[in-house]
């Protein structure tokens, strides 16, 4: 008896998970699906079962634990036999810095999928995980995504960390969070019946409202987010989870709290950041990275702030060809400029990648809500959602047309009575979670593709150096010149004209030896058909050079003696050669 | 066995009445260090663990950090509440040497300890932190030959960023002990000889027809072969100036970001774990106890003129060519928002990005320049004129700038010693000084001579455009006030380098001192040597800390004169008040309840700039109890600020049936608070 209560409450439970779009524990395996979104448990699980399954390409480590304790994992790809990982560029991947902003997580998860599950079957994959070491971190804010999925929210909650700070200046630490009234695991809003509202009835669509016309009668008051005022001090939900934006806590650039909102109380004072930042420090060779958020449809390029001027020409002209390229591949996206097309961000991850690293970042925000339609095909609309305005009567309208007849009407709640502590007999309704910024799980799988898709691109035009010795010209009997090209030809150079110029790291090292050879001089060939060369004054056997994108470079040394001329050229990012030429 | 007292030698008496003295700590008491010689940062560290052992009661060991050179870094607590988790009393933060160049600031942080322990009337009622070494690692070059001054922690670190990491760092070439300098004839030389003194040198003033005959390099050999020397000595990053404040990206030994190091970051981790610390000193080349910090840079945002950005200007209905100020602005953007969204000055000094403070606040100098004052008295009065050398301006990424900009605390710092000031023949005693234009009307400036703001101008240096007609018109106009030209003089002082045809101030102090105080022991005379790739060079130059770290037999002398004045500077710390109460029955068992809160402390809780950026711990009045309901006000009142020895009043509205006991508590984490119970009749 006892075990057929116990299938009985299985079974119960998988039905109501499956529900909700949630798979269960034990079905997660290779390949991945993209038809559900993941929690916490469930990336770690996805993680897991593709690292067993690709033992020989994959590492799975921990790099940090999160404020609740939650282990942070990031998963490498490198294949041993294309070399070590910091022998070849670096590909960083992650998500959901923002606990609630889900879909990065399952466009890490796919991007890492698509590059293990067609090795070897699909050429072009396989030659760029060969190319490449990739470092994904699929969940960032591990407190945030449990939480979002674990406790009642709006689309919009459960962003920052879990670190106690007194939002409302009251002595009192997070002592105000949303309430979910009515337990549907849904913050949504609540309205009164008013005849001084502010707002009525929408005539075409009851569940909206419409603001009133000056001498109309009102018909609702809008009491603002779903809760109560637990701590007596007359606001409601006023003081919630930190706030602490883990994207404003990266310590390049950054600003105390009352510069920029959420910066935390130093830089990295989150302890999950700081492991990650440990992390990305052992990976000098970091030459892209793609940090997922959403929502909006863009590929954001820094500076995050307008005091740190702009950026490199040259290398704005990589992060142009990219960004363009990225456009094509998610249509309706676009490339921005961090700062200028949004707004001022002092310590975010973008830039610390950037200038820390050395690296070409982009934020890819996910998802736009423009494409959730129910409209002629021949009307053109100019309704946009406005990420600062909101949006427009007809837009609203429209939305809650797509919610009912696309998305089953699993977007929305319905307006519901309710009893409320201080006001009363109100209703609660409106959009759920796991709508808004997240599009419906059919979705999921064109916006993860083409996403990855935009990833894959960049990898691909990671710097890949070939060295030429194109000139051995003898001078005299033991003198002799030698001419070496290095060539890129992918678009990113192999080390930022940022980097160079804000002298962050070495740059890349030519160097020439061999036994009873010395070389007399030596420097970067700029014409080599007047022979003009920059002679370097010191150590003419150690040059410092930069590979540029889609270009080469070349350098001349006299040299003297005779035997194995042995030429190195070593990047931080473009990895290693070696080659022997005899004098 | 019977000791006599009459066979104690006249000798141990003479020295035990001179020990006495000298030190203000209680006779009787042994100190935990010898303070009549420098300490290794281990010493320093055992001095402490000793002082824990002995005073187990009231004090305790914080070990905070390991530095890359695996030294660690020690804090001492010492309070009545060393074993609570809960902090009730305010807490006073010292730090010392963060920059591990000055030897007698680690001493002094020691000496404080011994000091506050040898009278529980010193942490009566708060409690100290004190860390007496901010980072050991750079700290330890002064006991290690050669003597080498250098601010950078075990870290390796590629500072000129070529193929080596910390290849090239000093060699004491001619072995006397000492990194000093090198001097070589060189066609690109831009140094020559000082007349007076053919030890010092000079810049070449090509004005005046002088050619540059000598390159000054630190003493060293090219190691890598690259021609520059001592480019990247072994380390690391200078801790004290790898906080956030001003923290510039990029430089050699700055540091990778600000926190980037364990001595950093677990200290800006401790401080922002203890909300209760009320007030922050640093002991090491800064004084704001005697000069208050300095404002003049450029970038603070005035908030009263704010340019709205044009894509913001059509949202808020907001002119772009006009400057609002930030109220106005608030009230622009409190329609647009969501309910319930919260418009603070924070708010919408991040969506605007309006930047950071990095001057002083004028209201904060009021209560700086009080102590200044009274700090110059307290020195006077014990016969210790003040003719050292001005002390340092506090660096970019400093710890006391952190403290005062980004927690907002009242900041105080403290250097001990600097190289005494040459005597000028020529005194101008009844010459203008900036400090008297900072306590000048305009009126007052208007009526002096012109002669003598000329004179005045010149000293300072003033550029040749400044002259005293312009001047003078400037302040009758209103665009100059007297205080901001000294203000001005001062920040051109700061930003003085040794100019063309003038020896550096500095090193005259530097010989002079050397020759008549410590026997010439401060400067190696030049002496030829021959260098493997400069050829015939001269060695010689300043002795390493010979600018900053006195002569061991002073340390006992400084320290027993200034350190004392920390615990009066911690006397004036926050101390709030519940000054009056007053209890109206209004009727129906209605009362009316007024609560007179006070500050009885010069110094503002929060600063002016605690309250810019909110960052302090509110303040509150809390009430509570049984039987009574509020019919207005809130049951947790927070209060903005109270500035030094103000008061504020709030009034509340209250409903007892029965009668009641209300408990009105006027508390926040980092002052003294008060609390008061009133009782309450039954009302009908």
């Amino acid at each position: 008896m006892k075990k057929s209560l116990k299938n009985i409450a299985i079974i119960t439970v998988i039905l109501l998970l499956s529900v909700n779009g949630y798979s269960q524990l034990d079905d997660i395996k290779v390949p991945l699906r993209f038809d559900h979104y993941y929690t916490y448990d469930q990336v770690v699980q996805a993680l897991k079962v593709l690292h067993k399954a690709y033992p020989d390409l994959t590492k799975l480590e921990v790099v940090g634990k999160s404020e609740e304790n939650r282990e942070i994992y990031a998963l490498t790809i490198n294949n041993p036999k294309t070399g070590d990982e910091l022998g070849k560029p670096g590909v960083y991947v992650d998500g959901n810095i923002h606990g609630n902003e889900l879909q990065a997580s399952e466009v890490c998860l796919y991007f890492l999928n698509t590059l293990l599950t067609k090795y070897g079957n699909n050429e072009k994959i396989t030659k760029l995980v060969d190319k490449n070491a990739y470092y994904v971190i699929p969940v960032v804010n591990v407190d945030g995504r449990y939480h979002f999925y674990a406790d009642a929210n709006t689309s919009s909650s459960n962003r920052g960390l879990r670190r106690p700070k007194d939002d409302d200046r009251d002595g009192l630490f997070d002592e105000d969070f949303p309430d979910d009234l009515d337990g549907d695991g849904n913050i949504c809003r609540m309205r009164k019946k008013d005849p001084f509202g502010q707002y009525k009835t929408d005539p075409e669509d009851p569940r909206l409202m419409i603001r009133v016309k000056p001498g109309e009668k009102g018909e609702w008051t809008m009491l603002g987010q779903e809760g109560i005022d637990n701590d007596g001090d007359g606001r409601v939900n006023e003081d919630s989870e930190g706030y602490v934006d883990p994207n404003r806590n990266w310590s390049f650039n950054w600003a105390p709290q009352y510069v920029q909102g959420g910066a935390g109380d130093y830089p990295l004072s989150g302890v999950g950041l700081k492991g990650i930042a440990d992390f990305i420090m052992q990976k000098p060779n970091i030459i892209i990275g793609y940090a997922f958020h959403n929502s909006g449809g863009m590929f954001l390029r820094g500076p995050g702030t307008k005091s740190q001027g702009k950026l490199h020409p040259k290398d704005i002209e990589v992060m142009d060809w990219l960004g363009e390229n990225n456009e094509k591949i998610v249509p309706g996206y676009r490339y921005l400029v961090s700062w200028k097309d949004l707004y001022s961000t002092y310590g975010d991850f973008g830039d610390f990648l950037d200038n820390v690293v050395g690296a070409y970042t982009y934020i890819g925000e996910l998802f736009m809500s423009s494409s959730e339609t129910y409209r002629d095909p021949e009307k053109k609309t100019e309704e946009e959602d406005d990420m600062f305005r909101g949006s427009s009567n007809e837009r609203n309208r429209e939305k809650l047309k797509y919610n009912d007849h696309v998305a089953m009407g699993e977007l929305y709640k319905e307006w519901k009575e309710y009893d409320h502590p201080t006001y009363g007999k109100i209703e609660i309704g409106g959009w759920v979670k796991m709508s808004s910024r997240l599009p419906h799980p059919f979705m999921l799988l064109d916006l993860v593709h083409r996403n990855a898709s935009a990833v894959i691109f960049s990898a691909e035009q990671t710097p890949e150096v070939e060295m030429e010795v194109f000139e051995i010209k003898k001078i005299d009997k033991t003198l002799s010149r030698v001419r070496i090209r290095l060539v890129n030809d992918k678009a990113m150079p192999s080390m930022s004209y940022h980097s160079i110029q804000k002298n962050a790291y070495p740059k890349d090292i030519l160097k020439l030896s061999g036994q009873g050879i010395k070389v007399i001089s030596g420097g970067q060939l700029t014409d080599n058909y007047r022979d003009k060369v920059n002679y370097k004054e010191y150590k003419p056997e150690v040059q410092f050079c930069q590979v540029p994108g889609f270009g080469k470079v070349e350098y001349q040394f006299l040299v003297s003696g005779k035997g194995n001329l042995v030429i190195e050229y070593e990047s931080r990012k473009a990895g290693k050669i070696k080659k022997q030429v005899k004098l | 066995m019977k000791m006599s007292r009459l066979s104690y030698s006249k000798t141990t008496l003479f020295f035990t009445l001179l020990w006495l003295f000298a030190s203000v700590i209680s006779p009787g008491q042994q100190t935990t260090l010898d303070y009549s010689k420098y300490h290794q940062p281990d010493e320093i560290n055992a001095s402490l663990v000793r002082l824990a052992k002995q005073y187990g009661q009231v004090s305790r060991i914080h070990d905070l950090a390991l530095s890359p050179g695996k030294r660690k870094l020690v804090i001492l607590e010492i309070g009545n509440e060393v074993n609570s988790v809960d902090k009730r009393l305010p807490a006073v933060f010292v730090v010392g040497n963060m920059e591990g160049i000055v030897p007698i600031s680690s001493e002094a942080a020691v000496y404080l300890a011994d000091l506050i322990l040898s009278d529980k009337s010193y942490y009566d009622g708060l409690t100290w932190y004190i860390m007496p070494c901010g980072n050991p690692d750079a700290a330890m070059h002064y006991f290690n030959r050669p003597l080498v001054k250098d601010a950078r922690n075990d870290l390796q670190h590629n500072d000129d960023m070529d193929e080596f990491t910390d290849e090239d760092g000093w060699n004491d070439l001619n072995g006397d002990g000492w990194i000093t300098q090198m001097r070589v004839k060189d066609p690109e030389g831009i140094w020559v000889l000082v007349e007076s003194d053919p030890r010092l040198m000079r810049k070449a003033d090509y004005s005046k027809g002088e050619k540059g005959i000598y390159k000054l390099y630190d003493e060293g050999i090219d190691d890598d072969r690259d021609g520059k020397f001592y480019e990247d000595g072994p380390g690391g990053v200078n801790v004290g100036v790898n906080f956030p404040h001003l923290f510039k990206h990029f430089t050699a030994t700055g540091g990778l970001w600000s926190g980037s190091v364990d001595e950093s970051y677990k200290l800006m981790k401790f401080v922002t774990d203890h909300p209760e610390i009320a007030m922050t000193f640093t002991l090491g080349s800064t004084n704001f106890c005697l000069v208050p910090p300095k404002g003049g840079r450029k970038g603070s945002v005035d908030l009263n003129r704010i340019k709205i950005p044009k894509r913001f200007t059509e949202m808020f209905g907001a002119d772009p060519d006009k400057s609002y100020s930030m109220s106005e602005i608030i009230e622009m953007v409190k329609p647009i928002v969501p309910e319930g969204f919260e418009i603070t000055e924070s708010v919408v000094a991040g969506f605007l990005g309006l930047g950071a403070v990095v001057n002083p606040m004028k209201e904060d100098l009021v209560f700086y320049t009080d102590f200044s004052e009274k700090y110059k008295k307290y020195l006077k009065e014990k016969g210790a004129e003040i003719d050292r050398l001005d002390p340092e301006p506090a660096k970019d990424g400093s710890f006391e700038l952190w403290s005062y900009y980004h927690l907002g605390l009242p900041t105080f710092s403290m250097d001990f010693w600097t190289l005494p000031k040459v005597k000028e023949k020529k005194g101008k005693k009844d010459g203008l000084t900036s400090d008297q234009l900072k306590k000048m009307s305009n009126e007052e400036f208007l009526a002096l001579e012109k002669d003598k703001i000329e004179a005045y101008l010149k000293e300072v240096g003033a550029p040749k455009q400044f002259q005293a007609d312009m001047v003078i018109n400037m302040v009758k106009g209103g665009r100059m006030t007297p205080a901001k030209i000294a203000e001005m003089a001062d920040k051109m002082k700061d930003d003085k380098k040794p100019e063309a045809g003038k020896p550096d101030p500095k090193m005259k102090a530097l010989v002079t001192f050397s020759d008549s105080v410590i026997n010439g022991k401060g400067y190696v005379n030049w002496s030829l040597y021959n260098h493997p790739t400069l050829g015939e060079v001269e060695i010689g130059g300043p002795v390493p800390f010979t600018d900053n770290t006195p002569p061991a037999t002073m340390i006992d002398s400084l320290l027993s004169l200034q350190v004392p004045w920390i615990l009066e500077i911690v006397k004036k710390m926050p101390d709030l008040k519940i000054l009056k109460t007053e209890l109206k029955p209004q009727g129906a068992g209605v009362y009316e309840l007024k609560v007179w809160v006070e500050n009885k402390s010069f110094i503002p809780i929060p600063t002016a700039m605690g309250k810019r950026n909110q960052r302090p711990p509110p303040i509150l009045i809390i009430l509570s109890g049984k039987d009574f309901e509020l019919l207005s006000g809130k049951n947790r009142t927070t209060i903005s600020d109270l500035p030094g020895l103000k008061s504020k009043k709030f009034t509340w509205l209250l409903k007892s049936e029965k009668g009641s006991v209300i408990n009105i508590e006027l508390k926040t984490p980092n002052a003294r608070g008060d609390m008061k119970q009133i009782e309450i009749g039954g009302g009908k």
